[in-house]
Parts: C-alpha cells; sequence; structure tokens
C-alpha cells in the first residue's frame, strides 16, 4: 500500500449528498477550487437510473423482494420504503459495511453507495424549522440553546428552495414558515374532505398537501414533474432535487470540480503548529491504495454518523478523543424522528371517484401541540406533525379481500377497492447525552477503520408522545368518518426515520458543543460540519432542507474568512 | 417432456387453442420474465398450476392467466423465489387437491371436468377459510407471511403474475407510465384500474 500526496485544493468537501452537493455548488461558485470526496460507486445522472421507469414485467420475480439475499447482504437497508430491486443499487451492502449494536437497543442505520448519496433516495420533505424549534432546548432545558435563531437562517431556506424547486402551499403559520413556493401538488377528493372534518372540529389545526423538493414548473433546467411515481429510482428529467441532478452539476459548470468516488476516508490531519486541518487522508475502495489530499478548507458532509465516525478517528496528541472533541460531546446527543405510529382506516363513500397520476407526496399535518399559544394538558414536551394520504386501493392490496375466483373475481378486480387515508406520525426525539455513537474497540471494516458502535434508545418522552401521535391519529380518522381504523405503534427504534442527527452539535460554548454557529469547529478554525451531525435538536420537522441551508450559510462565512486571510 | 408434447398436453387440458406464442411464453415466460434455474414441477404439477392460473383468472372479454404466461412465473415464483416452508406448503396443497379429486369424483385433478376442477378449488378456498396471518399489520410492514395456507398462495401468484405482466398490465388494467399530472377524476372515465 502506497500513500501518495497530491495536488493541492481552495476546499475538500468529503460526501457528496445532501449537504456536500450543496457544499461543492457553493465553494465553486464562489471561485474555488473544489474536491468531492465520495466513498461510494461513481454513476451519472439519468444514464445510470436502470430502474427508472422500468415497467412491472421486467422487474425479477414480479417485483417480490430477494428475500435470501436481502437477508444475508442487506438485512438493514432492505428496511427501507425505497428498497427494492429498481433502486438496490444505490443501497450500501450490509454485510461488507458492518456497525456494532446491541441486538436489543438496535440503531438502523441506513445508508448509499453511490455519487448524490441518500440525496437519490431520499423522501423529498422539505420543512423549514421555525423559532419554536430553534428555542426549544432553551425553554424546557433538554440540550443546549441553539446558537442560531430562525432570522439567522430565513434568507438561507429561500436561497435554496429557489434552486432546488419546492412546490407547496402557503399556511401563514408561525411555527411552519412558508418558503419559495412552485404550484402546490393536488389533494384529492377524500383528503379534501378530511381536512375539511379535521380543521372543523379541531380549531387550530390544519392540513395541508406536503412541501415537497419535486417540482411542479420547470426551473433552474429541470423538468417539472410527470407523476410516474417512484422518485427513489432516480429521474432524469431531475424533477425532484438530488446532488446529482442539481448541485453537482451546478459545480461542475463552473469548471472548478473535481470529484473523486470510490474514496473512503478514513481520518483528518490535524497540524499542531497552524493549528488547522492540514490533510484528508483517503482510501481507495477499490485498490485500498491510500491517498492524502490537502486544502485550506475542510468541508465535512460525510453525513450524521460518518462524519463524526471520521472525526472520532481522527486522533492526536491534541485531541486524543477524536479531532474537535474537546468538549467530550462528540458522538453524543444522537437523535432521530419517532416514526412507524399512527392510524388507516378505510372511507366509506367517494367509489365514483378516482385519481390519475402517482403522486411522489402526501398530506401533512404540522404540529399542534405545545405551541405557544395552547395550554396542552399533554403529557410529554415538543411535538409531533403527520404524513399522509388517501388513496384506493389497487389490485396488490385487494386481491385477498376479494373471495373466490374465475370470470367474477377478476371482474371485481378490474375496479380499484375502497378508499384508504392513513396519517404516520414523526416525533420530535429529545437530545439525549446518552444516547450516542462511539468507535469500536475491536471490530474494524474492510478498510481497516474501527466501526462505529451504537447506544441509543428513544426515550420516556418520545414512548409517552408515541401514545399520543397513535391516539390523536385513530381520533382524526374517526372524526373524518373513516371506518375500520386500525391504529399502530411499532417497536421503533432510532434510524427508523432516516433522520439521524447531532452527535457534532452546534453551540455557543465551547465547552459544550463541537461546532460554533457557523458550523465551524470550535478548536479547529478551517474545519467545517454542515450535514445532520451539527444539529443540537431534532425538531418534527423533516431536516434535509436545514442542512442546506446551513450548509449554504457555513460557506458564505468559510470563504469570506478564507478571503480575509483568516486561514 | 419435449415441448410439442406440453403444448398438445396443454391444449387438451386446458381445452383453449393455444397459440404457437402462448406456448413459448408457458416454457419460457414471457416479457422480461427470469428463467427457471431449477425447476421443483413434475410435468403434472406444471400442469395442474397452468389449469389452476386459468380457473382463477381465466380468459373473458380480456387475455386469461395462460396467455400472459403466469404458468411460468408460478414455476419460477415456487421453485426460484419460494422458502423452503412455503415451498412445502405449496406443493402440499396439490397432493391435497388430487386427493380430494380422486376421493370426491375418482380421478386426479388434471383429468376432471371443469366443474370438478371449480369444486375442487372450491374446496381449497374452504380448507384456508379462517386462517389468520401471523405478519403484522402496520402499512410499514414488508414482512412476508410464510404460512399462508395453498389457496392464498397459488391465489397471490396467479394474481401478481398476471397483473405485473404486460397483458395484465396493459389489456385488463391501464398501463400509464407517464400521466403527466395527478388530479381528481370520474372512475366511469376509465372504467379501470390502473396498473402501475
Amino acid at each position: 500500500m502506497s500513500t501518495v500526496e497530491t495536488t493541492q485544493f481552495d476546499a475538500i468537501v468529503v460526501g457528496s449528498g445532501i449537504s456536500g452537493g450543496w457544499a461543492a455548488k457553493e465553494l465553486t461558485e464562489r471561485g474555488l477550487k473544489v474536491l468531492v470526496l465520495e466513498r461510494g460507486k461513481p454513476i451519472r445522472h439519468g444514464l445510470d437510473y436502470k430502474g427508472e421507469h422500468m415497467p412491472p414485467w421486467e422487474l425479477p420475480y414480479g417485483g417480490k423482494p430477494l428475500r435470501e439475499l436481502y437477508k444475508e447482504e442487506y438485512p438493514i437497508q432492505s428496511k427501507v420504503y425505497a428498497f427494492n430491486e429498481t433502486t438496490r443499487h444505490f443501497f450500501n451492502n450490509d454485510k461488507n459495511n458492518p456497525y456494532v449494536y446491541d441486538p436489543a437497543k438496535p440503531f438502523n442505520w441506513k445508508r448509499a453507495d453511490v455519487l448524490g448519496g441518500r440525496s437519490l433516495l431520499w423522501g423529498r420533505q422539505v420543512y423549514r424549522w421555525s423559532d419554536l424549534d430553534f428555542e426549544a432546548n432553551k425553554q424546557d432545558g433538554h440540550g443546549i440553546d441553539w446558537p442560531i435563531r430562525y432570522k439567522d437562517i430565513a434568507p438561507w431556506y429561500s436561497h435554496v428552495e429557489k434552486f432546488i424547486g419546492v412546490s407547496g402551499e402557503k399556511l401563514n403559520l408561525p411555527h411552519l414558515p412558508d418558503g419559495e413556493f412552485q404550484k402546490p401538488m393536488h389533494m384529492n377528493v377524500v383528503e379534501r374532505s378530511v381536512k375539511q372534518s379535521i380543521e372543523q372540529h379541531y380549531p387550530g389545526r390544519v392540513m395541508t398537501i406536503g412541501r415537497t423538493a419535486v417540482q411542479t414548473e420547470p426551473n433552474n433546467g429541470r423538468g417539472a414533474c410527470h407523476y410516474c411515481g417512484p422518485c427513489e429510482r432516480g429521474c432524469s428529467a431531475g424533477a425532484y432535487f438530488s446532488s446529482l441532478s442539481s448541485t453537482l452539476p451546478a459545480a461542475e459548470k463552473t469548471g472548478n470540480l473535481t470529484v473523486r468516488a470510490n474514496s473512503v476516508v478514513e481520518n483528518l490531519e490535524f497540524d499542531p503548529t497552524s493549528g488547522k486541518v492540514s490533510a484528508v487522508n483517503v482510501i481507495d475502495a477499490n485498490t485500498k491504495e491510500r491517498i492524502r489530499f490537502s486544502g485550506n478548507l475542510v468541508f465535512l458532509c460525510a453525513s450524521t454518523v460518518a462524519s463524526t465516525q471520521i472525526l472520532l478517528n481522527s486522533t492526536s496528541e491534541h485531541f486524543p478523543d477524536g479531532l474537535a472533541n474537546r468538549s467530550g460531546t462528540l458522538g453524543r446527543y444522537l437523535m432521530d424522528h419517532t416514526n412507524e405510529v399512527g392510524a388507516f382506516g378505510v372511507m366509506p363513500g367517494f367509489m365514483d371517484k378516482y385519481t390519475v397520476g402517482n403522486r411522489p407526496n402526501g398530506i401533512y399535518i404540522p404540529r399542534f401541540r405545545n405551541l405557544k399559544e395552547s395550554s396542552d394538558s399533554v403529557d410529554f414536551v415538543r411535538g409531533y406533525g403527520y404524513q399522509g394520504g388517501a388513496m384506493r386501493m389497487n389490485w396488490a392490496q385487494m386481491h385477498q379481500q376479494i373471495k373466490g375466483f374465475g370470470a367474477r373475481f377478476k371482474q371485481a378486480l378490474r375496479a380499484p377497492g375502497p378508499w384508504v387515508v392513513f396519517l404516520a406520525g414523526f416525533g420530535e426525539h429529545l437530545p439525549d447525552k446518552n444516547s450516542r455513537m462511539l468507535l469500536s474497540k475491536t471490530e474494524r471494516d474492510r478498510f481497516g477503520i474501527p466501526q462505529v458502535a451504537f447506544d441509543s434508545a428513544f426515550g420516556a418522552n418520545e414512548n409517552r408522545m408515541r401514545k399520543e401521535i397513535q391516539e390523536q391519529a385513530a381520533e382524526m380518522l374517526k372524526v373524518a368518518g373513516a371506518r375500520n381504523i386500525l391504529s399502530f405503534n411499532a417497536n421503533s427504534s432510532p434510524g427508523g426515520a432516516i433522520h439521524e442527527m447531532g452527535t457534532a452539535r452546534m453551540g455557543d460554548d465551547p465547552g459544550q458543543s463541537v461546532l460554533n454557529r457557523w458550523n465551524q469547529a470550535h478548536d479547529v478554525p478551517n474545519l467545517f460540519v454542515t450535514d445532520g451531525s451539527c444539529m443540537t435538536s431534532s425538531s418534527c420537522v423533516n431536516p434535509s432542507l436545514t442542512y442546506m441551508a446551513l450548509t449554504a450559510r457555513a460557506v458564505d462565512y468559510a470563504v469570506t474568512q478564507l478571503q480575509a486571510g483568516a486561514f | 417432456m419435449k415441448r410439442r408434447e406440453l403444448i398438445h398436453n396443454l391444449a387438451l387440458i386446458t381445452g383453449a387453442a393455444l397459440s404457437p406464442s402462448v406456448v413459448q411464453a408457458t416454457i419460457n415466460g414471457v416479457d422480461g420474465r427470469d428463467i427457471i434455474k431449477h425447476s421443483v414441477f413434475n410435468e403434472t404439477q406444471r400442469a395442474t398450476c397452468t389449469v389452476l392460473a386459468e380457473l382463477i383468472i381465466p380468459r373473458t372479454d380480456t387475455p386469461g392467466a395462460i396467455e400472459a404466461g403466469v404458468p411460468h412465473f408460478i414455476e419460477l415464483m415456487v421453485s426460484d423465489w419460494y422458502t423452503e416452508i412455503e415451498r412445502r406448503i405449496f406443493l402440499d396443497g396439490l397432493t391435497t387437491l388430487d386427493t380430494y379429486c380422486q376421493q370426491q369424483f375418482g380421478k386426479v385433478f388434471l383429468t376432471c371436468s371443469e366443474a370438478d376442477q371449480i369444486a375442487a378449488l372450491t374446496h381449497m378456498e374452504n380448507l384456508a377459510e379462517g386462517y389468520k396471518s401471523t405478519a403484522p399489520a402496520t402499512p410499514m410492514s414488508k414482512e412476508v407471511d410464510e404460512h399462508v395456507p395453498f389457496f392464498g398462495k397459488i391465489k397471490e401468484l396467479t394474481v401478481v403474475g398476471y397483473y405485473t405482466s404486460e397483458i395484465g398490465a396493459k389489456q385488463e388494467l391501464i398501463y400509464q407510465p407517464m400521466p403527466m399530472e395527478y388530479r381528481d377524476i370520474e372512475f366511469r372515465d376509465v372504467g379501470r384500474q390502473w396498473s402501475n
């Protein structure tokens, strides 16, 4: 194994997903020569979306899961709703990339293994955080105060939304701020009926169409949605936002971008003389060759957990417990959203109504608990929101419920089944010191890097909240007139919502946090971490939009500092 | 069994006029379907499943299961996709079916009249009645219940094979890969469900 020294870059971005793509775009557009390192395989926008528009008759085994293979090689990834034979090539192989957890306390670490990362596979729901979120820790004392407020990030939300293309409805709610929206997607007749019932029955509760990074109007050279449905197979029209369709091409256009896939970052080198990161050490995933890259700025955007794994594995005399970990908080306060809880039911009537198109979006009921002006008598702090929708059951869902066989059975399946309506909650996960990831002392991966070990579980507040999420979902469906309501509260564990956050939190106090208000490491001025690792609390809304806005904001600050000669 | 014999037997068994392309489909699979790696069917089981598939989804004003290549799909799934438990339940079910036909009609299933075949399949449906699935009932669950009785298995394989076939998707249902919009419509304006 040789070590190759390579050319100097102005900035090195680790990771090419949602956050890394944004760092690359913003840095290159400011004139910096940027190297993007991606541990996964290189793939091309459009050309390598081999599952895109694949008709059902071409799916292996009728689209059924390859159970033996999944159990053997993808036991974690195959739990993702988007995982199947049209998308498997985007996912991490669990067998080749093991990590450590107590089976009684599992953490489901869902990862992509391609250029563009999980931006190819994400759920695309985008919501702005509000001061209800940024002030939450300060208000109830869980975790430390965020070093920023809504006004600090609001212009960056706009900056991001205009580029990625977000469709949605303005609601003028202080706790779910409006953004730069394209025209909203359509809410179907049953959803409108449910909305009316809920809003009439519960003053202050609102149901809206999901705000989604799927375009309803052409924008920035990317097309509008053609409603084929399964975005996660890839969209060569670029209607949904991904790094491959959007930020990486923008960065490429500047002529300042170098992308290196199959590049596993082992650690960062710290130079005690300058007090800065001096190099990024990479192992080539194919050749196992070691390569050392240097740059003036380093943006860690490898995703929550992966970025912190790199920092924990970057030890030196100055930082024996991991780079930028003088506070001892690195790896701690790991959060997700608590989900897999809600209800579904059958909506009688509307049998003459149907829809055309596969809408890659659902409805959203914003948080209504523990808002400042309300006086809720609930037994938990913070809140939750619901995603959901209504649709007619299809042949795959109906066939076991129609008795018999033969011509009458076939005729019965020709029409869609009754309308089903469902609500699934996403609840805030409190920051907790004991919810953490660390490096295994004994287990190493195929590159010789210590494996990640998880020690995380939902706490009492999440469990109390889940109970109410389940009850309220069932109650709202009842109010809306649904029948045969079945509520559920699965044995959910962190990682399940794929909204993992924290482990390198932001804060004003270097003694209690890893990053400052600019996502800059308190202890290492040329190091920025802008993915989900930076999060100080978890809100209950989907986090990706906030990672993108924080990344763009951090780049603006870093480049200004660089140009002023700060590092 | 040679291909020519299979054609002959299938035509006899189903009473259907089989076009060469249909027979080709039954043997090799249609569309992009996978090739069977290790078939566990003998000739009788293959022919029985062919008849059962067509009984479940017969030709009406649109093609039935045989023309859509469902027999190949059933053989593929039972042979290469099923777990040991599922395969045993399925193959045992075929045995039960024949035993029932022998007892009731004095013949194996394949040589029974269509009315008796329907009665035998109805008997299998009655045997499955009341089965309670152990799979958790949440919309997120991806778990498959291996212990579903024979009737549920043959019905599911026939349905999945048929509606995911090009014929089932396009001729029986409506295949609309590029809808370009999402909106409310009246069901009577399309009259069938979308296959995708």
